[in-house]
């Protein structure tokens, strides 16, 4: 199982970042990129523990004995659903700043960027951002919380 | 001249601002709060005073686009009712000043008499339905607050209870009523509107509009029984003798005065636009069977301010009655008789409280002779008592009179049964005259009980009555006077077709002249055989539960209050899966109810359906029911993952890649998940019990039909053509989103605003999760503690 896991998880992290950025072309986009996002960090924690990802991929010293609420890993996971929402609030009001309405999208297209030549950034693209956030975040604290049960 | 609406709007509001500021004045004036508010109410009716012969209507729109605005009509009946509010007002709060010394809770009290006055103010001058129920109510409101004013007092509580719920019950059958009225309008006005106005203006529409969808007599039931809760017609009068527990400057100004007669004003506002036989049977009828079992209650009473209140109610139906008649007669009755009540009823209020005060007490057999230690308020009841018995030439004879001249016009008219009309109505006014009398009889003759000094009552207590029998006399010497100042317009305005309204004392005999003389005479012979028809009367009344509609509200709100305690912890048990149950059955039930109510069945193109789909969809129902009967959690949770995939595969068939990769990418989260959970699972649960069994598989049914249904229902079918909102999204996907995938550029640009809600739901369960697992852990903790707290298990959680 954690060999599976080793070998499966970096590729389905990298399957999700281009499932999210393909998103307003192609399918895909922010919710789906945020599910598999989720699943990955799931399949660590299944194979592993909770704590695997701060103390074998970041090494760094966990403490242990503090409540499932106080967990650092947690807290990580409502912060990231936070800065989610900030983000999906954000792009809406900085259509405010060019006097646009709320949640007013926009796009660019640049050319003559090195290997990829043409890139379309799309202001969307930010908002969207927002919706992986809160996806992954929302989605990793329920399931943290709840299977510490 | 046209209304200004600053002004109106101002007189209506004023009472309310001040209610609000009322905690505050009465910090700084103490119980001079009082006079605040006479200088309140005579305020709004000196500017009102000023709109006194305007006619027409003003309105400040707000939502133009639904039509909801403030719009007041102006005219001579909303008038009358808003003067004689704002009028008696200034002397009931004169007298409270005075009344109310020494007592508690006066901040509360005056707040809510001015919130009251204000709420009289804006029925009597809203023409838009909507405000005209929300004032409505708001009377309803502020007197429950006034009758339950001694809110230590059982009795008290009670009775404010009572009186809520029957006219808010009533209120609620005039919002049904309003709603119908509404929805007529469209038929006769073309659109839904709440402009009341409008309505009365095209009154023959209306009806006609009505009449065509068949609503006419349910709008005519549900406006006739609010007006009959609010102005405590039979069945619904019980509460009014109840309501006198209220501190007595409230019986005069709500029960006697204005808040009962809320409901005779709004059956003279919709009478030229209901007026049909059903009208005239069910409003003349009930009219008239209030009048006659008031009085008689009346005459059966012991307490003075009872006897006062069933004489409200029985002179209620008076007006009633005369608004029931479709003659000129019935509506000049209905509308003189509403100014010519309130000159007489709130002095005798203000006088059964200054007896009250200085004699101790209420109970009329222990009164008698009060007339040498209180010469004055003889006086005024001397004039009151007489006008409301009718007695010529006493301003209320003319009002009755009115109503007798109805009553044998209708009877002459019909014949037959119709005679009944004038019969009742001379028999109801037998019964006024000896209450009256009654009434009076403890001023004059020998003193009956032994009561020790009785003091001068002070003169802010004798003022108010006085003034208002000032008026009852002006108005009986000069009626002519009244009519042509203001109710002639009131009359107008409720009546049919043309009407001139001439008052005077009869000068020859005619058919009502002998029935005003039948009454006085018989009455006052009557009168010596008091005691013996009160004994019968009370006989009747004590009889068995049938009879006593207060028995009948009783048996009401106790069987209520006992259902509602065995109801409770059916559906709030604690757990959380008898809520998902209760909450899934009753929205699918209300789904499908909806859906069979109005959807007819569509075209199901069995045929048509390609065969990879229909392999997929049949390999998806196998596992389906091989998830119901596997027999470990391994091969239910596989088997429950093959049913997903298969749908992912659907979604692929039906061209919706978007739609499958979510699934696909959930489907594989939730095998995950339940990977995480599975060795934590117990492997054997208890025996299935069949009835739980049972029920847990009509509740799955029902789900399952709901969505089917709602599916089939409210999707196009393959072949319709895209609505024009596919259509755009399809165009301005590339040129106004900037992306080639018309899903998510409707998700993250043109429907943002929906995907920002749908986040928020996302984050609100993620919150919600975390406080149930808190709490769960805190009750375990308060468990382990020692406390028999009940614990959900396990099986709840999400």
């Amino acid at each position: 199982m954690r060999t599976t896991a080793r070998v499966t998880v970096p590729i389905v992290l990298v399957l999700s970042i281009s499932l999210f950025l393909q998103g307003h072309n192609l399918p895909g986009g922010g919710f789906i990129g945020g599910v598999l996002t989720t699943a990955a960090l799931v399949l660590i924690y299944v194979a592993y523990d909770l704590d695997y990802l701060e103390s074998g991929v970041l090494g760094q010293e966990v403490e242990s004995g503090t409540s499932i609420f106080e967990h650092r890993t947690v807290l990580a996971y409502r912060r990231t659903l936070l800065l989610g929402l900030l983000v999906v609030f954000g792009s809406g009001v900085a259509g405010f700043l060019v006097g646009d309405p709320f949640l007013t999208q926009t796009y660019v297209h640049l050319e003559g960027v090195p290997i990829y030549h043409e890139v379309e950034l799309a202001s969307a693209l930010v908002f969207d951002l927002g919706v992986f956030l809160v996806v992954v975040g929302s989605l990793l604290t329920i399931v943290s919380v709840v299977s510490a049960e | 001249m046209a209304p200004d609406l600053t002004v109106v709007t101002t007189a209506v509001a004023v009472p309310f601002v001040a209610a609000v500021l009322a905690p505050l004045l009465y910090r700084v004036l103490g119980e001079r709060t009082g006079y605040a508010g006479a200088a309140v109410a005579a305020a709004s009716f000196g500017l009102l005073a000023t709109q006194v012969g305007s006619h027409g209507t003003v309105r400040s729109p707000w939502i133009p686009a639904l039509e909801v605005g403030l719009q007041f009509t102006i005219d001579g009946w909303g008038l009358l009712f808003a003067l004689l509010a704002s009028g008696i007002g200034v002397l009931v709060f004169v007298y409270s000043a005075r009344y109310m010394h020494g007592e508690s809770g006066l901040a509360r009290y005056y707040a809510a008499l001015l919130a009251f006055m204000g709420s009289i103010l804006g029925v009597a001058l809203a023409s838009d339905l909507v405000f005209i129920f929300v004032f409505w109510e708001l009377t309803s409101l502020s007197s429950f607050v006034l009758i339950g004013h001694y809110t230590e007092d059982a009795e008290s509580r009670y009775s404010a209870r009572m009186a809520m719920v029957v006219t808010v019950g009533g209120g609620l059958c005039l919002l049904a009523g309003l709603l119908v009225l509404a929805v007529a309008a469209r038929g006769a006005l073309g659109g839904v509107t709440f402009d009341l106005a409008a309505m009365l203006a095209n009154d023959e529409a209306m009806r006609a509009s009505l009449r065509e969808s068949g609503l006419f007599v349910p709008a005519l039931a549900l406006v006739v029984t609010a007006a009959a809760a609010k102005s405590a017609q039979v069945p619904l009068h019980f509460w009014l003798p109840n309501a006198m527990v209220a501190p007595t400057p409230v019986s005069a100004f709500l029960h006697s005065a204005t808040m009962v007669k809320v409901g005779v004003y709004f059956l003279g506002r919709v009478r030229p636009l209901m007026m049909s036989p059903e009208w005239v049977l069910l409003v003349a009828t009930l009219g008239l069977l209030t009048m006659t079992v008031g009085a008689l209650l009346a005459v059966a009473a012991t307490d003075t301010k009872e006897l006062l209140a069933y004489s409200t109610a029985s002179h209620l139906g008076l007006m009633v009655a005369g608004f029931g008649f479709d003659v000129v007669y019935g509506g000049e009755a209905g509308t003189f008789h509403l100014l010519n009540h309130a000159l007489f009823k709130a002095p005798l209020f203000l006088v059964a409280g200054i007896v009250a005060h200085e004699a101790g007490t209420r109970n009329l057999d222990n009164l008698g002779g009060l007339w040498r230690e209180l010469p004055i308020t003889a006086a005024i009841t001397g004039v009151a008592a007489l006008s409301m018995a009718g007695i010529p030439p006493f301003n209320g004879f003319y009002s009755k009179e009115l109503l007798f001249e109805a009553t044998y016009e209708v009877a002459h008219e019909a014949g037959g049964l119709a005679w009944l009309y004038p019969g009742v109505a001379t028999v109801a006014s037998v019964f006024t005259v000896v209450y009256s009398v009654k009434f009076l009889a403890m001023f004059v003759g020998e003193r009956r009980a032994p009561i020790a000094d009785i003091h001068r009552p002070p003169l802010a207590l004798v003022g108010p009555p006085a003034a208002l029998a000032t008026a009852a006399a002006v108005v009986s010497v000069a009626p002519q006077l009244a009519v042509d100042a203001i109710v002639q317009g009131a009359v107008e305005a409720t009546a049919t077709g043309k009407a001139h309204l001439e008052v005077g004392l009869p000068t020859h005999f005619s058919p009502p002249v002998g029935m005003s003389a039948v009454a006085i005479v018989g009455g006052l012979a009557t009168y010596p055989f008091t005691e013996r028809l009160a004994a019968g009367i009370g006989r009747g009344v004590d009889a068995p539960i049938p009879v006593r509609p207060s028995g009948w509200y009783d048996c009401a709100v106790s069987t209520a209050t006992t259902t509602s305690a065995r109801f409770g912890p059916l559906v709030h048990n604690g757990l959380l899966r008898t809520y998902v149950f209760w909450v899934a059955a009753a929205g699918s039930v209300l789904a499908l109810a909806g859906f069979a109510a109005t959807a007819g069945v569509p075209e199901l193109d069995v045929v048509g359906v390609p065969l990879a789909v229909t392999v997929v969809l049949v390999v998806a129902v196998l596992a389906g029911l091989a998830v119901v009967t596997a027999s470990s959690h391994v091969a239910g949770v596989l088997t429950l993952a093959i049913l997903g995939f298969m749908i992912a595969i659907f979604f692929i068939l039906a061209s919706a890649p978007d739609l499958a990769l979510t699934q696909l990418v959930v489907e594989t989260l939730v095998l995950l998940l339940f990977l995480l959970v599975l060795q934590r699972l117990p492997s054997f649960y208890a025996d299935v019990r069949p009835l739980v069994l049972a029920r847990d598989a009509v509740l799955s049914i029902l789900v399952g039909a709901m969505a089917f249904a709602s599916v089939l229902l409210t999707t196009p079918g393959p072949d319709a053509d895209p609505s024009s909102v596919a259509e755009y999204y399809t165009a301005q996907a590339v040129p106004g989103g900037g992306g080639s995938n018309v899903v998510n550029v409707v998700l993250v640009d043109f429907r943002a605003f929906d995907t920002l809600g749908e986040l928020l739901v996302v984050t609100v369960a993620a919150i919600a999760i975390l406080v149930l697992v808190t709490m769960r852990i805190r009750g375990e903790e308060a468990v382990t503690e020692g406390e028999e707290e009940p614990v959900s298990d396990g099986g709840d959680l999400p």
